[in-house]
């Protein structure tokens, strides 16, 4: 049948179609042929529930340059492929992701907060857009002291430590293991897959315990070649 | 020995030595006397004197060879030197003057001239010693007189010995104490002081004990020790304490009786100590005074090498030198021993370098580092610069290994921020996994690779040209990663999912060893053994995430 009203839910026009059909069937002659079995599309976001999604991400302030810099980069992947609406509240420093009709996903939301929350962290665009393109990519963050409790000076230091010299250090890292790193004063957050935020974790965990940065990247070698070998 | 006994022997018979024919070819020279009486009729004085002087002025190689006119002459002189001494003798004499016939032996002739002189020498010993009491201020008083005696007495004997060396050789001893005569005429003519001359014949007097004939030592009177000598082997002691009274030092001397010092007669000794002493220790022990004395000194331990009259045995000498050595060897005994003689000697106990004089008796078992000389070294260092010039090194080489396998490459850790995007490098693995992008090249660097391809096509010709040897095309490891990709994929365009035949070998993917099991196949008892094994591994761990 027609769905006459869009906005009526879906279920009742679907059984008003069997209702229909075997009213129909039954009018003519009660026969034991059944018709073929229904295929039904997923469901939109909006037929499921019929209502609108929300998803709401606050902009810290140091981010709000960049998110100015960078919004078309952010707004073009999400509206255009993931298809939610997103809209930055000016006043309350916040984004605002919806869904529309068009979601194919309800996930979508998700993913697309994801990402923007990825974005807040402090991560790339491009890297944070990996989010949304690959399906098991985490962000991992803990903080310095949860590790161990560094006082003063010694707090500075294992941050130093953790960058490395002009940050080779991390970068060696997120080379070796294909993930994203981002040092915010205490806080460490990884983006990667589940393995290599694992292997990415450790070896920050290790420098945070103080050791040199020639024997965690001994042990990168040798991680990353078994991991390598694997596929 | 035979003497004449009457006083007057003018026309005495002669003795039967004289009547001999005069054999002995000495004295074949001697012309036959023209008085066969045999005796000489005394001569008037100047002409006895002339006889005397003209046998001084005589030079001595002349009298070597026997000639009549010399012996007239000697015999002469003899005479009248004898007869000049008459007057001065103590004791009356058998002889009244010296008979020197032709007939007379110089044996014979030289034995009455002892007759005369013996007792004549005793007497003025006797006198000298009496003058060495006195002091210098009387002797010069009264030593013209002494002195005159003296010469004459020598005179006399000067004749003599000269009339012997004409005639013949008698004695050794006697040709020494004519040297000996000679020197001390010589000292007189020499103007020596009159002190020391004095002096001079006080020693002789002292050395009347000394000069055996044998050992012949350099005695100023031998004349009067032999006849000292002969007079003591007669053995007449009477004679010896009356006349020699003075002269020869006795026990009393020395020790003053049985009970009394030595010390008092210390200034005696001192003045008839000579300074050779080595003369007393070979001095025959004639008198018995002489020997009691030596053996007092021997107890005594002091001085008792100083002896005058004792002459030792040769016993007794022997024992002194005995003791001598005794004591000697008693003193080094008790003294500190030489550092060789005691045992363990450190460095300190021995004065320096004491170690390199001694020869020193010790193994060395172990061989001596070469000592580097410069020749050594020059040597050394020619060989290595030769060596150097040449190339011709003793390296060890080590022989190739040939690898089995490719090398891998080492992923070389990249410190720089990645220029391509996360999600970028998802999409190329996906794509990679997938199948529709190919495998990237392993070399960092296209120009690299190009440059070692060149050049190790360079160095094949620059080989085949060098070596004498044909070397064939090596093999070319490159080096590349053979990435798990299917074959298919790689050489060809197709889809996924039709074959699944892979570029590497199963030990390439994998290589282990042992009892490999499969997740399923695990039982009970290994799943709980991975379990513990795994507990245990991370116990030790502190990292308080996840």
């Amino acid at each position: 049948m027609e769905p006459a009203n869009e906005g009526q839910p879906s279920i009742s026009a679907s059984s008003m179609e069997l209702d229909a059909v075997a009213g129909a069937g039954g009018d003519v002659a009660k026969t034991s042929v059944l018709p073929a079995k229904p295929k039904f599309a997923a469901l939109t976001a909006k037929e499921m529930d019929g209502k609108v999604q929300f998803r709401k991400v606050s902009v810290p302030p140091h981010r709000y340059s960049a998110l100015k810099k960078s919004w078309m980069e952010i707004y073009t992947p999400i509206y255009d492929h993931m298809k939610i609406d997103i809209r930055m509240n000016l006043k309350a420093r916040k984004v605002e992701l919806k869904t529309r009709s068009d979601t194919p996903d309800v996930g979508n939301l998700q993913k697309c907060a994801d990402f923007v929350h990825a974005f807040m962290l402090g991560f790339d665009v491009a890297d944070a857009v990996a989010l949304l393109r690959v399906d098991d990519l985490y962000i991992d963050s803990f903080e310095i002291q949860d590790v161990k409790t560094l006082r003063g000076e010694h707090e500075k230091r294992a941050i130093g430590r953790l960058s490395g010299k002009g940050g080779k250090t991390k970068f060696t890292i997120e080379n070796c293991t294909r993930t994203r790193i981002v040092i915010a004063d205490r806080k460490i957050h990884i983006l990667g897959s589940f393995v290599n935020i694992k292997v990415a974790r450790d070896s920050l965990c290790s420098l945070i315990l103080g050791s040199p940065a020639g024997k965690v990247y001994s042990k990168l070698r040798s991680v990353t070649a078994r991991l390598a070998e694997r596929f | 020995m035979p003497y004449v006994r009457s006083c007057k022997i003018v026309e005495a018979p002669p003795s039967p030595r004289l009547s001999r024919a005069s054999p002995m070819p000495l004295a074949a020279g001697m012309a036959p006397n023209p008085n066969p009486s045999g005796g000489v009729e005394h001569e008037t004085s100047p002409q006895a004197l002339e006889a005397v002087e003209r046998l001084r002025s005589v030079p001595p190689p002349r009298f070597l060879s026997p000639s009549p006119d010399l012996s007239r002459l000697a015999r002469e002189a003899s005479a009248h030197l004898f007869a000049s001494l008459l007057p001065v003798c103590p004791k009356s004499l058998p002889l009244d003057r010296l008979l020197t016939d032709e007939n007379f032996d110089a044996e014979q002739i030289w034995h009455q001239i002892e007759l005369q002189s013996r007792p004549l020498v005793s007497t003025i010993r006797r006198d000298v010693r009496r003058l060495e009491k006195m002091g210098p201020e009387e002797l010069l008083g009264v030593e013209v007189v002494h002195e005159d005696r003296k010469g004459e007495e020598e005179e006399n004997d000067l004749g003599a010995e000269e009339n012997d060396v004409d005639v013949e050789e008698e004695d050794d001893m006697e040709e020494d104490e004519e040297d000996r005569e000679g020197e001390e005429e010589a000292e007189r003519d020499a103007g020596k002081s009159e002190l020391g001359y004095l002096e001079g014949s006080e020693e002789d007097g002292d050395d009347d004990d000394e000069g055996s004939e044998q050992e012949g030592e350099e005695d100023y009177d031998e004349d009067e020790h032999l006849i000292e000598n002969e007079l003591y082997s007669v053995g007449n002691d009477h004679k010896n304490k009356d006349s020699d009274d003075d002269l020869f030092a006795r026990y009393e001397d020395f020790y003053g009786g049985k009970n009394k010092k030595p010390s008092q007669s210390h200034d005696r000794k001192k003045i008839h100590h000579s300074s050779k002493k080595s003369e007393l220790d070979h001095e025959e022990n004639e008198s018995p005074g002489g020997s009691d004395a030596d053996v007092h000194n021997t107890d005594d331990g002091e001085d008792f090498d100083v002896q005058d009259n004792g002459e030792l045995s040769t016993y007794e000498r022997q024992r002194k030198e005995l003791q001598l050595k005794i004591e000697q060897m008693e003193k080094e005994n008790l003294g500190p021993k030489s550092w060789t003689m005691l045992g363990e000697v450190t460095g300190a106990k021995r004065p320096k370098n004491s170690a390199l004089e001694v020869d020193l008796d010790f193994e060395h078992n172990k061989e001596r580092p070469p000592i580097t000389t410069e020749e050594n070294t020059a040597d050394i260092e020619d060989i290595i610069l030769k060596r150097i010039r040449e190339g011709h090194l003793d390296e060890v080489q080590r022989a190739p290994k040939l690898p089995t396998k490719a090398p891998k490459e080492l992923k070389e850790l990249d410190d720089t921020k990645s220029r391509k995007g996360l999600a970028e490098i998802y999409e190329e693995e996906y794509s990679q996994k997938a199948g529709l992008a190919a495998a990237p090249l392993s070399f960092s660097d296209e120009q690299k690779k190009e440059a070692s391809f060149l050049f190790k096509k360079l160095c094949l010709k620059l080989d085949a040209l060098s070596h004498f040897h044909f070397a064939p095309k090596p093999v070319i490891e490159d080096m590349s990663i053979q990435a798990n990709v299917p074959a298919l994929a790689m050489e060809e365009i197709a889809p996924l999912a039709v074959s699944d035949a892979a570029m590497l070998a199963p030990e390439e993917i994998f290589s282990g060893k042992g009892d490999f099991k499969e997740e399923k196949e695990l039982t009970q008892a290994d799943r709980k053994r991975r379990r513990a094994k795994k507990k245990r591994k991370f116990k030790g761990r502190h990292i308080a995430l996840y």
